[in-house]
């Protein structure tokens, strides 16, 4: 698991200064982001005057996801490994106190029960326990039956796609159907970035414009993990409108019980190909982990 | 005469050494002298008389023997934060099951060193052990039901970048095993102090010396 986990780093850190180097002096997204005081004192003046010259809308996009909430289930091969290593050590394993107790008490049963029994011998060992250690045992097994395990997979649920409550072994990504240009895709919540804001407030404000409101996320990072470029048919292309820009942040669903609403989905990594486009798909794949 | 015959008899040895040359060359074996022998690798055993021949460390200049210093008595230096890294965090991982604990603990140490993330420290608290009591059915006397341990187990980051740190975090909470719980907070001397045993009669003569 750590191999893959270093080649995502390693991209999206690419991914992240790649962008940063292509758009740092272009983007007016970014005056509040620059890392250096120098390098955002010498852009002061750059981006007044690039305002109202760059032709590209930006967007945020938030890409909220639900964390696993069970272990995923085991490999057949993981499942044998697993069951000779308990064998292993429990043959390897010494006796403990409680296996100890429970011997000398069946011993001592054994010799009560024999003929020749003498209750003197006993005295010097000290007085009889109220409690067995069989009976604590067989107390213990009574309450193993009486717990209820919740069901790992129910299936039923895990075909709506709709509930967040479905395949809890896997990480889910919230899909909304938003209004885009003139046709209605599914896509990453998204909104328009406004004058004055951050692009992580704007991703904020995505999150919470939604239909089914109440949301309660943890953005990670205030730095965006990707970056989609749409460039508008040559028809539609104006001087001031080439295309829009769409920043993904990272957050993480807080609450175990969020609102459901039939145009939001929950899906899982290889869901996520039926629903979005190809070359939009291709961008967020990058930065989804998928573990 | 006599330079002839010393010419001759030193063209005679220089034939005699340009065979043996050709032969140490095929095969060199420790019977040979040393110029024909791979000297780096070959010790020369002790009765021979380039025996130890390799050996430079007795001349150098005596060093004093390293003062033990106890590891744990001088806290390493807090990282102060900066613009762009965190400072010395503390990546705390607590649980009641004392191999998953352990194990996830090491899985976050092997992935800083895959991630290039500096771990100064790794270390465990000691266990916490937890009493359940539960009331009597019949009566009001509580009895001992189980004794539950908690085990901490902490890894020390010296320094995390911010770019690196959602990525960092969001692996750690994808991992994460159930009953198993995580919690990143920064390091602080208070924390440091806590982990050594109190002293009383230090403590006392201190107050003493003060009153």
């Amino acid at each position: 698991m750590a191999a893959p986990c270093r080649r995502m780093a390693n991209r999206s850190l690419l991914q992240f200064f790649s962008h940063f180097s292509r758009t740092a002096v272009r983007n007016t997204g970014f005056r509040e982001f620059s890392s250096n005081s120098v390098c955002r004192a010498s852009l002061q003046t750059k981006t007044v005057t690039e305002t109202a010259t760059s032709p590209w809308t930006l967007v945020a996009a938030v890409c909220l996801q639900r964390l696993p909430v069970i272990s995923a289930d085991l490999h057949p091969l993981e499942q044998e490994f697993k069951e000779m290593m308990l064998q292993m050590e429990l043959e390897r394993s010494l006796v403990s106190d409680h296996e100890l107790r429970v011997l000398e008490e069946s011993e001592r049963m054994s010799r009560k029960k024999a003929d020749d029994y003498d209750s003197d011998e006993e005295g010097s060992q000290g007085n009889q326990e109220i409690m067995l250690a069989q009976d604590m045992e067989d107390a213990w097994e009574q309450k193993l039956k009486n717990f209820q395990l919740a069901p790992r997979v129910t299936a039923d649920i895990d075909k709506d796609l709709t509930s967040a409550q479905r395949c809890l072994a896997d990480s889910l990504f919230l899909l909304a159907e938003q209004q885009v240009g003139r046709e209605k895709l599914w896509l990453l919540p998204q909104t328009q970035w406004q004058e004055g804001e951050t692009l992580r407030q704007t991703a904020e404000r995505a999150l919470a414009s939604l239909p089914a409101a109440g949301f309660k996320a943890t953005f990670l990072g205030n730095a965006p993990c990707g970056v989609y470029k749409y460039k508008l048919p040559k028809a539609v292309r104006t001087e001031s409108t080439v295309g829009t820009k769409v920043f993904f942040f990272k957050a993480i669903l807080s609450d175990s019980a969020p609102p459901t609403s039939p145009s939001l989905l929950w899906l899982k990594k290889n869901e996520l190909q039926k629903y979005l486009k190809p070359a939009y798909s291709m961008k967020v794949d990058r930065f989804i982990i998928n573990m | 005469m006599y330079p002839v015959l010393r010419k001759v008899s030193i063209t005679q040895q220089a034939f005699v050494l340009n065979p043996a040359l050709t032969v140490c060359r095929a095969r060199p074996s420790v019977q040979h002298p040393v110029w024909c022998t791979d000297s780096v690798n070959e010790r020369q055993y002790r009765s021979m008389p380039t025996h130890g021949i390799g050996r430079w460390k007795y001349l150098l200049p005596k060093r004093q023997s390293k003062e033990k210093k106890k590891k744990g008595r001088q806290m390493r230096p807090i990282v102060a934060a900066t613009d762009t890294a965190y400072g010395t965090l503390n990546v705390m991982v607590s649980g009641y099951d004392m191999t998953l604990v352990e194990h996830y603990s090491q899985y976050i140490h092997n992935l800083c060193h895959r991630l290039g993330i500096k771990v100064s420290e790794s270390y465990a608290l000691p266990t916490k052990s937890t009493e359940v009591m539960l009331m009597q059915e019949v009566g009001t006397k509580m009895y001992v039901d189980a004794v539950l341990k908690t085990h901490e187990r902490i890894v020390q980051l010296s320094s995390l970048n911010t770019t690196l740190c959602p990525v960092f975090m969001e692996v750690l909470l994808k991992t994460q095993p159930e009953g198993v719980q995580l919690s990143v907070n920064e390091h602080t001397e208070d924390q440091f102090k806590a982990r050594f045993k109190a002293r009383p009669e230090l403590e006392g003569l201190i107050a003493q010396i003060n009153h």
